[in-house]
């Protein structure tokens, strides 16, 4: 039965059964226009339900005796249809909280990422390791702009932005890193760890130093080249361990 | 009338996710909302998958500023065509989408011009 032969009968009989048929026979397109509509913030599973129920809807209001061929006329009502519930939906759908969200999730997979293959990955790798389109972790690595850093970063009530900002620093290598030095520090002469905390720990200079430490400038000079060249020595043996 | 940009490329679908990117960045800064935004992009693909369908092997993608965004796209080095069933489907939502205008040449699609967010 070809699909003006389909649409009369169905017209003419009301026959529930035929309706399923065209539905069954229809259907596809609901889904590829669904996936056309896929990345605004609405799972594609919702959109497939919208389009599904527009086509449903749409078989008793096609007149096949326009002419018209039903994919032209229920495309643009499936689409239509999918155009208001993005609208009605914009109330409840929060597109920033979805790209902050997988802006989370993209520094988290590149981390893990980089610990197992030792480099960053492609946006095609975290693309996969997310199950999105490359092209929604392109956007979300892009996403920013001009933003204050007192709206909530969520876009609703959470916490501001300049909470959720992490530290330009590594605070955890700067702890490793001060325990390599203390260590370090612990195999230097009473007197060259006073150098060490007057230069570099007070930050004074080395006439200054000398002042407090009762000894010429150049005897500063002196111990400090070689309190640097002990504390060398010590760090590349603790970094060799 | 302003030009944003213009861009000859491949028509493989592996262009598909670069040339989307550079339409977003464009509508946005043509001053499109995000869902006419979307739509554009929707409207491109659809652009480049029925002259892909048609033959062509590469585009050229024109985009300027008439009061609202103007898209054009034409298709470049023409080869055999093979349509798809879903072409029907495409020409139905780039009308739905936009006020979008089909040219042929030799009885096949040549290129799709459409306007986002006149005023």
């Amino acid at each position: 039965m070809d699909e003006t032969e389909l649409f009369a009968r169905y017209r003419a009989t009301g026959d529930r059964h035929l309706r399923d048929e065209i539905v069954a026979k229809y259907l596809y397109i609901a889904s590829i226009l669904a996936k056309k509509f896929v990345g605004r913030g609405v799972e594609y599973d919702d959109l497939y339900q919208v389009a599904s129920l527009a086509l449903v809807k749409g078989i008793d209001r096609f007149d096949e005796t326009k002419g018209l061929r039903f994919s032209t006329f229920i495309t643009p009502t499936i689409t239509g249809e999918i155009k208001n519930y993005f609208r009605d939906r914009s109330r409840l759908v929060h597109l920033p909280r979805k790209v902050f969200e997988l802006r989370g999730a993209l520094k988290q997979s590149a981390e893990k990422f980089f610990a197992e293959n030792g480099r960053l990955p492609s946006a095609r790798e975290l693309a996969a390791m997310l199950g999105v389109s490359e092209e929604d972790v392109v956007n979300a690595a892009e996403a920013g702009g001009v933003v204050s850093l007192d709206k909530p970063a969520d876009g609703a009530e959470g916490p501001a932005l300049y909470e959720t900002i992490p530290a330009e620093r590594d605070d955890f290598e700067r702890f490793e890193n001060r325990d390599a030095v203390l260590a370090a520090c612990s195999t230097l002469s009473e007197r060259e760890r006073e150098l060490v905390r007057l230069r570099f720990g007070k930050e004074l200079s080395q006439t200054e130093t000398a002042k407090r430490m009762n000894v010429s400038q150049m005897y500063v000079s002196r111990m400090e080249r070689k309190v640097l060249d002990k504390l060398k020595d010590e760090l590349k043996k603790s970094m060799a361990d | 009338m302003k030009e944003y940009l213009e861009l000859r490329f491949p028509l493989g679908s592996d262009m598909m996710t670069t040339v989307r990117l550079a339409t977003g960045g464009v509508c946005s800064r043509a001053g499109l909302d995000l869902d006419a935004s979307e739509d554009c992009k929707v409207c491109v693909t659809e652009s480049l998958l029925l002259l892909g369908h048609s033959g062509y092997r590469g585009a050229r993608m024109r985009f300027s500023d008439d009061g609202g965004l103007r898209v054009e796209i034409l298709g470049e080095s023409r080869g055999s065509a093979a349509p798809s069933s879903e072409d029907e489907i495409s020409y139905a939502l780039l009308s739905a989408l936009a006020d979008v205008e089909f040219e042929r040449a030799d009885g096949a699609l040549s290129s799709v011009k459409f306007t986002f967010g006149k005023k």
